[in-house]
């Protein structure tokens, strides 16, 4: 499997933070196509194959997922909830992305099943180095579970 | 009924009881007495008439005249005995009619005696006839004289009697008496506990309940006397309070509410005003990044300060993010080694990239009750502060200790540092107030707020002492605030 195979699953409704999270991931030398959902809904649907996605049915899912938690229809929370209770996709690595640093959704986040919690900080040097410690222990190091195929 | 009256009617009750007790013993006393005098009389009387007797041997044995003259001055005191008598009792007013009786009888034969008397020598050898007669008349006498005797002793006995009776009684009224008094002692406790403890028991145990917090408890009606108004009266308070109480309750849960909608709001101010200032910062970077080399150093220069204004801007929000934290998070009070603290932070302060020379002075073994996740955001605010203000400082000096003040303790963290004007220091602890520059010395002016809303927290003070270029020393205490306490001396010098 190639690097062009490992998909990231971004999901993100600031198009700002969208864009600029992709150019961190440039400037980090992740050259994995990454794959923007808007809401939580379009995540799952992108997962599981439905509705926009549904020619996606068979595709490898994503080798990572960066979820931020404040999106409109279905929230980072209620995603990762679906994410972990299904047995496809729950072996994916989520790594949360947020601007949240409150104790609670920290709490939740990670009982939930979140394997990483980052922050966005306002600096984008900061940002980047966040990014590139993201891509070389999510993409490069840690090897990822079985795959298995979708129904 | 009150109380009071009750107390007064008691009282009023022994007293009478007391009076006819008194009156009581005093009237068979007076009769004790009666019969005393009674037996006197009769032993009096029981005298005469023996002496009479004598009189009347002596007479008829010796015919002396001198014998007629002393029967008749004692026949006249008895007389005057038995007409005065102080005897009450039927049988003894018969008795004693009997004795006047016989008496007068007597008195009669001795008068018929003394009229026989042979009045000359001459005559003494009388005739048979008189003699016969004398002896005749001296034996009805003696006769008399002993049953008079043999009934005096009856008026003796029974008179004896009558005073046995009459002290038995004294007896008896004095035991009845105490008897009285020993019931109407039990009556009046019997009351005492009836009215007085048991209610106040009651009382007692419904106040603990309140105590204990139970607010609900209903402390049931009293009756008309002053407990019952004091169970009333505490009843109404007890439902006013819990009406209070539930007042505040429903400002708490408002409060809660208003808190709540705070907690949101600081949410959303975390998420929503970062967003924007990420992008500022982000694409200002891009541009420098892709397009600064065509711009003039002026045009890098804007951009630069957009990236450094939304930094800074996301400090802001990130200091006021942690007042808000540190003014709703939950207080765990345990036993906290500031020593061990304040040596960590001087360790990663000493570490940072643009640091400068710096001797940290720190008492050993400083112990402190609070919250050690507060108390570490307090210490890092004073130490960061201290390390800020020492950067222009050469030989800098940072103390982190304690001292004994009126039987507290006043932790200090002192620096020789830029100081400040004491002119400013009600200024000092406000969020957002700055005494420094910020191209000086940098910062948000947030972190001696925390600090203070941390102390505060606490119920503790906090204060500074400084004066420009010579230093800055903040002391602090926990628990319990005291009016405006500042200390005089500045450890760092």
């Amino acid at each position: 499997m190639t690097s062009a195979d490992k998909i990231i699953l971004l999901v993100e409704d600031n198009p700002d933070d969208a864009k600029l999270t992709l150019r961190a991931f440039k400037q980090s030398n992740i050259a994995n196509p990454v794959v923007v959902a808007r809401d939580g809904i379009e995540a799952l649907d992108f997962l599981f194959a439905r509705g926009g996605y549904s020619e996606r049915a068979g595709k490898p899912l994503p080798t990572l997922i960066v979820l931020d938690l404040k999106l409109p229809r279905l929230d980072g929370l209620g995603v990762l909830k679906a994410i972990r209770a299904d047995a496809r996709t729950n072996l994916v690595p989520v790594v949360i992305l947020t601007s949240s640093k409150e104790e609670q959704d920290l709490i939740s986040g990670y009982s939930l099943g979140a394997n990483s919690y980052v922050r966005k900080p306002v600096d984008f040097a900061e940002f980047l180095e966040a990014a590139k410690q993201l891509g070389i222990y999510w993409l490069m190091m840690n090897l990822s579970a079985p795959e298995r195929k979708a129904e | 009924m009150r109380i009071a009256n009750k107390e007064r009617l008691a009282t009023a009750i022994v007293l009478t009881a007391v009076g006819v007790i008194a009156l009581a013993v005093w009237s068979t006393y007076a009769k004790v007495e009666d019969a005393r005098r009674q037996r006197r009389d009769t032993a009096e009387i029981a005298r005469a008439l023996t002496s009479l007797r004598l009189v009347s041997f002596e007479y008829a044995l010796n015919r002396h005249e001198r014998a007629l003259a002393q029967f008749s001055a004692i026949s006249k005191r008895l007389d005057g005995m038995l007409a005065a008598s102080r005897f009450q009792g039927p049988e003894q007013q018969e008795i004693l009619a009997r004795l006047r009786s016989r008496q007068a009888k007597a008195a009669q034969i001795f008068d018929a005696l003394a009229a026989a008397f042979p009045r000359e020598a001459s005559n003494r050898a009388d005739t048979e006839l008189s003699r016969n007669f004398e002896t005749q008349l001296l034996s009805r006498l003696s006769i008399l004289e002993q049953d008079n005797l043999g009934e005096v002793f009856r008026l003796a006995d029974l008179t004896t009697e009558q005073s046995n009776a009459a002290q038995r009684r004294l007896l008896v009224v004095i035991l009845s008496g105490l008897a009285l008094i020993a019931l109407i002692k039990i009556t009046v406790s019997w009351l005492i506990r009836r009215d007085v403890l048991i209610p106040v028991a009651r009382l007692q145990q419904a106040a603990q309940q309140v105590a204990a917090g139970n607010w609900g408890f209903e402390f049931g009606g009293g009756g008309a006397d002053e407990i019952g108004q004091l169970t009333h009266d505490l009843g109404s308070m007890t439902r006013s309070l819990r009406d209070s109480i539930g007042q505040i309750q429903r400002s708490n849960q408002e409060l809660a509410v208003l808190n709540h909608e705070l907690e949101a709001f600081s949410y959303s101010v975390s998420h929503d005003l970062r967003g924007p200032l990420r992008s500022m910062d982000g694409f200002s970077l891009a541009l420098l990044e892709d397009y600064g080399d065509r711009l003039d150093d002026e045009g890098r220069d804007f951009l630069r300060r957009i990236r450094a204004a939304s930094q800074r801007m996301g400090h802001l929000i990130d200091d006021l993010l942690g007042l808000s934290r540190v003014t709703r998070a939950e207080l765990r009070i345990v036993p906290v080694n500031i020593s061990a603290i304040a040596r960590e932070l001087a360790g990663s302060l000493s570490q940072r990239k643009n640091g400068h020379e710096l001797r940290w002075l720190i008492q050993e073994n400083l112990e402190v009750r609070a919250d050690k996740e507060l108390m570490r955001i307090a210490l890092q605010n004073l130490l960061d502060n201290a390390w800020k203000f020492t950067s222009k400082t050469p030989d800098a000096v940072i103390r982190i200790g304690a001292r004994e003040r009126d039987g507290r303790q006043v932790c200090f963290v002192a620096d020789n540092g830029a100081g400040f004007d004491m002119a400013y220091a009600d200024k000092l602890f406000g969020a957002f107030q700055r005494l420094h520059h910020a191209d000086e010395f940098p910062g948000t002016g947030i972190g001696l707020a925390i600090v203070q809303r941390i102390v505060a927290r606490h119920g503790g003070t906090i204060w500074a002492e400084s004066k420009v270029g010579g230093g800055a020393t903040f002391f602090f205490t926990l628990g319990e605030s005291k009016n405006d306490e500042r200390g005089q001396d500045n450890p760092a010098g």
